[in-house]
């Protein structure tokens, strides 16, 4: 049986990636998932990171993010400031198990979803909003990102380099923690609803989510009084412990040294008998307590070294390393390909893309394993099978839905952002380098189109 | 004994330390019967810091008291064959077995999935670890530095001319926790369906690198590899320093708007300026654009400007401190510090309910279980008298 989630239908009124991420989680695993959007208001995920950097023709079903976010599920436009698109979706919710959506508490109030509205049409449904500041409080209609969040909740804070001021991820990384407790809190919910058949409402708070998962810190200030200062790459509790240099531009090996097993097992790869002789290492809290000149004795050792070389030598001793990958050795990578991480998902043939791997999920179930991956869905795809196939509505009046704009196949008023060019983006520093043969390597790397290459 | 949505569900919970124990958390705080089994000396995360009061003991860690609310505590050695035993005779009415072992470590201990299967077909057995339970480096040693490096989160984190960083804390063991908490509901909501168990496999590493955005897609759609931004980029929603700390700024600029609106509320004529009035002119000009921006905002006060964002919809942040996020108004209208009464320490505010359930609420029952707190009780009701509890402590089974 594929997926354990078969027979559950989500509504999804999602945005970038806090709601999309966790429907996506629970869509692989089986669930239909029907993701609203409009032609009248474009989302920023449709727009921008577009394949080829291209912003001409239909552009907007050529977005990474987009198709990263809402693999696996179906498609409907829907205006939701007009009864008719409002009537669609009561009927949708009706026949739905969920409702999740992660727009700020005045937009759902002002459509009438909130939760006392849904019971009516649906006395069971479980609705989920996440929010960054929660559904309730005085900042709760206050619009949030990720970055705001991770700085709220104290993690943005206690994070950066030692001699610097606070540093925070460059992806949105709360909306994955966000993301990751909403897929905890369905699962939650549906199995409430299986031992009582009552629905509820589940309010995710981002900023909450977040620091849920900074206990130490948290408590620290609540208990001791005490905040800690920022200490980089450290650990207190090991040494050596960081981030050093290796051969080759912008190339890094991790290291943690968690034993004085581990210790003599790094003066061994590193060729350095002298140090494991060295009584002033012998322990680790020496170790600790000279851990600035330990660090820059190790880097100055590890820059000859290549950092995937290096890595396999350590672990053979059972030394905790590991380099740190950029995005080309993620993909290219032995040990997520035997595992099957990445997924090839192959595109509507409407968009000209081919067929392109993609991140999947961090758990396997051995009995209930993952749907086979569809793509996300360009722009109204399934307006038709769904209103037509689930709700019934006659030719004519899915006519009338488009003729009003209700529903669509392309925004009203589309405009994609063009990024520099690849040579300007690395000039500037956003990318470390571009590839020119990177598609072919991608195909050859994933098994895609092996007839075609063998034909070249 | 229980309540809330995981009523009626049995874990036997073998986790130490941190990913593990968060994902049985998260079941023991919304419901579910957990029993954490601890070898006799105790769950390393016993001595994890900071501790109650800075006094280092195995029942004064706040780390540890954090993971294990709810949860009841049995010690068990099962290297001995009869702390197995034991263990059997519990798995055999339990719903779920959780552990975070090295993977090699259970089938060493001749508790693999097949013999966990056909002992209870049921079961659900969820596992977390660090590179997951097949694959070439399955048994490479990690910890979170290791994670965050081979996850792909670490190259692109830092400042653009340093040293990778990672974030602050154990976030890539949090991360696995929550999705190892997913993927057992999902199996035990199979079973509750079905009555058929599973083996869930969750990997930490895979935790990281599902949670990348458009990282590994940059170089799928355009064969770039992206990399630590340097500090001017064209984005107008990096991070800024104020007069008195940090600020996230953010208009919400999407490909569309009137750039005029951002130039009034920073009052700030220089911006007015075609060089920067739309995202693809921003993009082009981004050094210029950030020099500017940099002066600006230093000028600024973070709570000002972050209230007055608000009220023009703008979707600003602030940089809160530990000390300034508990004194949080939302925070603090939210109730999300709840005080739980400790029989030894007294009361601990404890960061509360990730998130709100109207139905099933999550809630602290207990605070986190003594070493071996439960051993008379759990072992009294599989029929052990006390002279035989005393055969099993002397015998160091318990």
């Amino acid at each position: 049986m594929a997926g354990p989630l078969q027979g559950i239908r989500i509504i999804e009124m999602g945005q970038l990636i806090a709601i999309p991420s966790a429907m996506k989680w629970l869509a692989d695993m089986g669930a239909q998932v029907i993701r609203l959007e409009s032609v009248q208001r474009l989302e920023s995920y449709r727009t921008d990171s577009l394949y080829h950097n291209e912003v001409e023709g239909e552009f907007w079903n050529r977005g990474a993010n987009f198709y990263e976010q809402n693999r696996n599920k179906l498609g409907l436009t829907l205006d939701l400031s007009r009864d008719e698109g409002r009537a669609v979706l009561r009927d949708l919710i009706a026949v739905a198990d969920v409702f999740a959506e992660n727009f700020t508490p005045r937009v759902i109030k002002n459509f009438g979803l909130e939760y006392a509205e849904l019971r009516k049409m649906r006395p069971d449904i479980i609705m989920v909003s996440s929010t960054g500041y929660g559904f309730e409080g005085p900042w709760s209609n206050f619009g949030a990102t990720g970055p705001a969040t991770e700085g709220a909740a104290g993690l943005a804070y206690m994070t950066g380099y030692r001699d610097g001021g606070p540093m925070m991820s460059e992806i949105p990384y709360t909306d994955y923690t966000a993301g990751e407790h909403t897929v905890a809190a369905v699962m939650l919910a549906l199995m409430h609803r299986l031992n009582t058949g009552q629905g509820q409402f589940i309010d995710v708070s981002q900023t909450q989510t977040c620091s849920a998962t900074i206990p130490e810190a948290l408590l620290d200030w609540t208990v001791n009084g005490r905040v800690s200062e920022r200490i980089g790459n450290e650990d207190p509790a090991m040494a050596p412990h960081g981030c050093y240099p290796c051969a080759g531009d912008d190339r890094w090996i991790a290291i943690a040294i968690d034993s004085d097993e581990a210790w003599l097992a790094l003066c061994r790869v590193m060729a350095r008998p002298d140090w494991a002789a060295d009584a002033r290492y012998g322990d680790v809290l020496s170790r600790i307590r000279r851990r600035a000149e330990l660090d820059m004795m190790l880097a100055f050792e590890t820059r000859g070294h290549d950092n995937h070389e290096l890595m396999a030598r350590l672990q053979a001793e059972g030394v905790a390393a590991g380099a740190v990958v950029d995005s080309e050795n993620l993909l290219f990578n032995e040990h997520l390909k035997a595992r099957g991480f990445y997924e090839v998902v192959a595109h509507h043939p409407a968009t000209g893309m081919p067929p392109l791997p993609y991140a999947s999920r961090p758990w396997k179930l051995s009995e209930t394993p993952a749907v086979p991956p569809r793509p996300a869905p360009i722009m109204g795809q399934h307006n038709w099978e769904l209103l037509a196939g689930l709700l019934g509505r006659t030719d004519g009046e899915i006519a009338a839905l488009e003729e009003s704009n209700v529903i669509g196949y392309a925004p009203l008023t589309p405009r994609g952002v063009r990024r520099p060019s690849l040579d300007e983006q690395v000039r500037q520093g956003r990318m470390q380098k571009y590839d020119t043969d990177y598609a072919e390597r991608v195909r050859r790397w994933f098994g895609v189109g092996d007839e075609q290459s063998r034909g070249e | 004994m229980s309540s809330g949505a995981l009523a009626g569900v049995k874990v036997i919970d073998l986790t130490h330390h941190i990913a593990g124990p968060y994902a049985t958390k998260l079941l023991a705080d919304f419901g579910a019967d957990v029993l954490k089994i601890e070898r006799p000396g105790g769950d390393p995360a016993r001595r994890l810091p900071p501790f109650h009061r800075d006094e280092p003991h195995q029942e004064k860690s706040l780390p540890f008291l954090y993971l294990n609310t709810n949860k009841r505590s049995l010690t068990l050695n099962l290297k001995s064959e009869q702390g197995r035993a034991i263990l059997l005779e519990l798995l055999a009415d339990a719903d779920a077995l959780v552990e975070n072992f090295a993977p090699s470590v259970m089938p060493s201990l001749g508790l693999d999935y097949d013999t966990l299967r056909d002992h209870n077909p049921r079961l659900v057995v969820a596992s977390v670890s660090n590179f997951g339970q097949t694959g070439p480096w399955r048994d490479y040693r990690a910890t979170e530095i290791v994670e965050y490096a081979l996850g792909g989160l670490m190259y692109i984190f830092g400042a653009y001319d340093r040293e990778p960083l990672k974030h602050a804390l154990s976030q890539a063991q949090f991360k696995a926790g929550t999705n190892l908490a997913s993927a057992t509901l999902m199996a035990l909501y199979h079973q509750r369906l079905t009555g058929q168990g599973q083996r869930v496999d969750v990997s930490i590493q895979e935790s990281i690198a599902s949670a990348l955005r458009d990282v590994t897609n940059n170089y799928t759609y355009t064969g770039a590899v992206r990399r630590r931004q340097p500090n001017h980029t064209g984005d107008l929603t990096r991070l800024r320093a104020v007069s008195d700390g940090y600020v996230l700024p953010n208009p919400g600029l999407g490909a569309s708007v009137d750039w005029q609106i951002l130039v009034d509320f920073l009052d700030a004529p220089e911006l007015d300026d075609p060089r920067f009035d739309n995202a693809s002119a921003r993009l082009e000009n981004a050094e210029a654009l950030g020099e500017i921006l940099d002066r600006i905002f230093a000028a600024k006060q973070k709570q000002d400007i972050f209230y007055a964002a608000h009220e023009k919809r703008f979707i600003y942040g602030v940089i809160d401190s530990p000390e300034e996020t508990v004194d949080n108004p939302q925070i603090r209208a939210r109730e999300y510090y709840v005080p739980v009464e400790h029989p030894e320490l007294g009361e601990i505010n404890f960061p509360g309910a990730p998130f709100l359930m109207s139905g099933s609420p999550w809630r602290v029952e207990s605070t986190a279980p003594g070493l071996g707190q439960h051993n008379g009780d759990v072992l009294g009701r599989l029929g052990y008298d006390a002279t035989q509890l005393a055969y099993l402590t002397t015998a160091e089974v318990i």
